[in-house]
């Protein structure tokens, strides 16, 4: 089955092998910032822009999935990336972004990148079996 | 199911040759645990320490925390389906050494913080200053990869509460609390006139270092899932979740359960208290959806009138809670959320990463950027690394006096969004 998604990321740890690689020269807030241009042209927003914690927010990497092909633009996910990018901005005006573990962020990022990946193939081929 | 939870106060805990417990102090024999635990191929070494109330002692980074027990009657010692064979929780007899905690420490990642200090100012931010506290700091052996090296850290933690917790087996309590619930349809004869009420306890579940699990089964692999809440309070529910140091939910949080206590507490008075779902919190957006319309789905087939929802974490858990909140309000179904918040130093900022309308009946545990000034502590459990972490957190918060500021969320369970803190809240 082809991949339907691709990883906007600016994490090195990323590898092609986990899938088309979007690589953003840049920040975290990039990113999210390259993820809401994608979205707003029609790619479905597939993993949640931000973490479960607030020490995630501090990260210098993160990693979105975002669809593929363009479909279409979805008032949900412009709005869950718009309250991403927001929550960022918010979250980390006073805080230094956390190079020092730059290499352990890094690491957790893939690995959640990976579990991500995983949960969004489950779910596809649930839709697919539907299908069939 | 019937539970009785018999509480034996422990007034102090000393090192000695041999684990037992004498009028009320616990001793501990060091190398029994160090013995028990080397067992695991993949610690390296273990070092046991002792954390007292009112000691100028700082513990960091903090992995779990967990309540030692033994159960005296019935089925279920340790925390089956993980440290011990498979059985069904939630009843019988368990002695619970009460005042005393197992707290893991450890580095898996480098930015993990966690901080419980015993003394001064930090100490009034988590209730894990107020414990009697057995630290185990546990090295893994060389080369682990962080999965194995997470549940390496986890299980050790299990273990050892396990391990302390059979001193207690011939003690008699100076508290004993009785949780006893049958089916939903027999209370609900009991209770006909009372509004039914359920719990939505969710959990983080989003891979390494962000994970839940019931009976050892990773709540990320779940759809929601209703339990009684007696396997709970009996150990069916452990963290495995080490980045969100003020919210999240502890093994021994899990094990007192504040918002199950409380609405044990209301059963038969003014509701009928049915169950807990248990909930995952997961990353993809249709994963959200899914478990979301499923947990307002087994609410509305248990038919009740009203539902308190607890977050676990801060971030993209808000769109969950969220969304839970709005599909019961859609039903008819009156819903309470209990959420810590992020509104800025100044507490004026937007509290929540997500917003709806239907969120009209919201108890905050506790604003997680509030900042606190940390003392210099005269001893330090764990790693200094760690403590530069936390110093780094913006320019000028390490102060010439070696105190350091810093947000409530590097303090362990500062702001438990299931309510097990030291934080109340005032009704405008």
């Amino acid at each position: 089955m082809e991949q339907d998604f691709v990883i906007v990321t600016n994490n090195p740890q990323v590898g092609k092998d986990l899938g088309k690689v979007e690589l953003v020269d840049g920040s975290f807030e990039d990113v999210l910032i390259k993820v809401r241009d994608l979205v707003h042209q029609g790619h479905q927003l597939i993993s949640h822009p931000i973490g479960a914690s607030m020490r995630m927010l501090f990260s210098p990497y993160r990693s979105v999935l975002v669809g593929a092909e363009r479909t279409q633009i979805k008032e949900v996910y412009s709005l869950t990336i718009e309250s991403g990018i927001d929550t960022f901005r918010r979250s980390t005006a006073n805080r230094n972004v956390d190079y020092v573990n730059a290499d352990d962020y890094a690491r957790i990022d893939l690995e959640l990148l990976k579990e991500a990946i995983k949960e969004h193939g489950i779910i596809q081929r649930e839709k697919i079996q539907e299908v069939q | 199911m019937n539970l009785e939870l018999r509480k034996i106060e422990i007034k102090d805990v000393v090192f000695g040759e041999e684990t037992g417990l004498k009028e009320g102090v616990l001793t501990v024999c060091k190398q029994d645990i160090i013995d028990e635990l080397m067992e695991d191929v993949n610690v390296k070494s273990i070092k046991v320490d002792i954390a007292k109330p009112g000691e100028k002692t700082r513990i960091i980074p903090v992995k779990d925390v967990i309540q030692p027990r033994i159960k005296v009657e019935g089925k279920g010692n340790g925390f089956p389906g993980v440290t011990s064979e498979m059985v069904q929780l939630g009843s019988g007899k368990v002695n619970v050494l009460d005042g005393v905690a197992v707290v893991t420490i450890g580095d898996i990642v480098g930015f993990q913080e966690g901080v419980i200090d015993m003394w001064g100012e930090g100490a009034k931010w988590t209730p894990f200053s107020k414990t009697l506290n057995i630290v185990v700091d546990i090295e893994p052996v060389d080369g682990l990869d962080p999965h194995t090296h997470e549940a390496t850290v986890r299980v050790a933690g299990l273990k050892a509460a396990e391990l302390i917790g059979k001193a207690g087996k011939e003690a008699e309590a100076s508290i004993v609390d009785k949780y006893e619930m049958d089916d939903i349809f027999t209370e609900t004869g009991k209770y006909p006139d009372l509004p039914k009420v359920a719990y939505v306890e969710m959990l983080i579940s989003q891979g390494l270092l962000h994970d839940g699990y019931i009976y050892g089964v990773n709540s990320q692999k779940i759809l929601p899932t209703l339990i009684h809440p007696n396997e709970e309070l009996d150990g069916a529910v452990i963290s495995g979740n080490c980045v969100a140091a003020c919210d999240k939910i502890t093994t021994y949080q899990h094990q007192n359960n504040s918002a199950i206590l409380d609405l044990y507490k209301r059963h038969g008075k003014d509701i009928n208290f049915v169950g807990v779902i248990l909930t995952p919190e997961l990353t993809t957006l249709e994963g959200k959806f899914r478990t979301c319309d499923y947990t307002a789905k087994l609410c509305r087939t248990l038919g009740v009138d009203g539902v308190v929802v607890s977050e676990e974490g801060y971030g993209n858990p808000d769109s969950d809670l969220l969304m839970i909140c709005k599909r019961l309000e859609d039903s008819g179904i009156k819903t309470v959320l209990i959420t810590d918040e992020c509104s800025g130093w100044d507490g004026m900022s937007q509290p929540l990463a997500d917003t709806t309308p239907e969120a009209v009946a919201v108890v905050s545990t506790g604003n997680v950027s509030h900042v606190v000034e940390l003392e210099p502590a005269d001893k330090v459990i764990g790693s200094a690394e760690a403590i530069a972490t936390l110093a780094g957190g913006w320019e000028g918060c390490l102060q010439e006096d070696g105190s350091m500021v810093c947000e409530l969320n590097a303090v362990i369970g500062a702001t438990s969004e299931i309510g097990y803190h030291n934080l109340t809240v005032e009704l405008y």
